[in-house]
């Protein structure tokens, strides 16, 4: 049977690809991707789950699932023009095709991509993680961006519904599970300042959600993010789900290496399962 | 529902470089062939965004318009404006 080993949360700023290939391994962003990757590496999985959002490029409210898995052989990305190198990456779609039937059995509607490409949510994570893509992924997609958003408590439970799926994959595989996404963010919205784009609106939000990691508290994490909640940290504050997913295959365990970019709504945090 | 089609055009002004450039060339001509309304007409070639954004126009996606300036949308006049926005009732999130 397989075994989850680590788990992992990032962020997927496109702008840190140019932003750190401008300023170097000693920035911010560049230091805390080296420190996940280091426990990465360490942990050796075969296989990366990645739940994440799409930035309407890979699905488009013609028809835009709550939740999604990518079956395939291979992928590649990034498909909106972020600016950073092009990848072809491999699915492992023996995983995806065993966690959608699984979760679809446990009562989850997860909707089916075949013929599908990535944006900067997960390329930007696996361009500092994995840059030689080394690692079959399998990408399950979570709306955090069009409301009506799926609840806190579902997301926990797709979690947990696929963590013991991978249990029962009859694959004697290593399989890693990651979050990507911001905790605090606001693109395009009232609350940007005058002369921007985007900001961070509720910084103590993203320390709360910190808090709650670094105590193992995901029940009190998942019952304070309610839609009301994760609106007020901003109209991008629903990617924190792609990361109360990712803690369905954590339980109460404490992370190895939490850091915060508080001032730009988001953390990296490792987990070690195994 | 023809909120969808200023969602796709600023999807379209990423992904479609040749319908960029007519936005470019000529917003009005542009968008004359999409199925809006007059007031989803008038409100793009105004660079209105509150009022796009009011009527259920998704802020990740309108921002798109400010890379390009696109209607006057520099992100100076985007900020200032979209500011002024309230938050769209539920319904209009269509």
């Amino acid at each position: 049977m397989a075994e989850i080993v680590a788990a992992f949360g990032v962020p997927h700023a496109p702008n840190y690809p140019a932003l750190v290939a401008k300023q170097g391994p000693d920035c911010a962003p560049a230091k805390h991707f080296a420190e996940i990757a280091t426990r990465l590496r360490a942990a050796a999985p075969d296989v990366l789950i990645i739940y994440t959002d799409d930035h309407f490029n890979t699905f488009f409210l013609d028809n835009f699932p709550i939740f999604a898995i990518g079956i395939a052989d291979r992928t590649s990305g990034p498909n909106d023009q972020t600016p950073m190198p092009s990848y072809s990456v491999g699915v492992e779609a023996s995983l995806a095709i065993h966690l959608r039937a699984r979760a679809i059995a446990a009562g989850f509607d997860i909707s089916l991509a075949q013929d599908f490409h990535l944006d900067h949510s997960i390329m930007v994570p696996l361009h500092f993680l994995t840059p030689k893509m080394s690692i079959p992924i399998v990408p399950i997609f979570i709306n955090g961006l069009a409301p009506p958003l799926p609840s806190s408590q579902r997301c926990f439970a797709l979690g947990e519904a696929v963590a013991d799926a991978i249990r029962d994959w009859p694959a004697r595989k290593r399989v890693a599970v990651m979050g990507s996404g911001s905790f605090s963010l606001e693109i395009g919205g009232p609350r940007i300042p005058p002369g921007e784009r985007a900001c961070t609106p509720d910084p103590d939000w993203v320390t709360r959600v910190q808090d709650h990691l670094m105590q193992a508290d995901v029940a009190a994490l998942v019952e304070e993010a309610t839609p009301a909640r994760m609106a007020r940290a901003g109209n991008i504050g629903g990617e924190l789900l792609n990361w109360i997913a990712m803690l369905g295959a954590v339980g109460d365990r404490k992370p190895i290496f939490i850091a915060p970019e508080a001032d730009h709504g988001h953390a990296y945090a490792a987990w070690r399962l195994d | 529902m023809s909120i969808y089609a200023v969602n796709k055009l600023c999807r379209d002004a990423l992904h479609d470089l040749a319908f960029r450039a007519a936005l470019q060339r000529d917003a009005k001509s542009a968008i004359a062939p999409l199925a809006l309304t007059d007031q989803e007409r008038a409100a793009l070639l105004a660079g209105d965004v509150a009022w796009l954004y009011e009527h259920g126009a998704h802020p990740f996606l309108l921002a798109y318009l400010t890379r390009w300036e696109l209607f006057g949308l520099s992100v100076a006049r985007y900020s200032e404006r979209i500011r002024t926005a309230r938050e769209p009732a539920m319904e209009q999130h269509k």
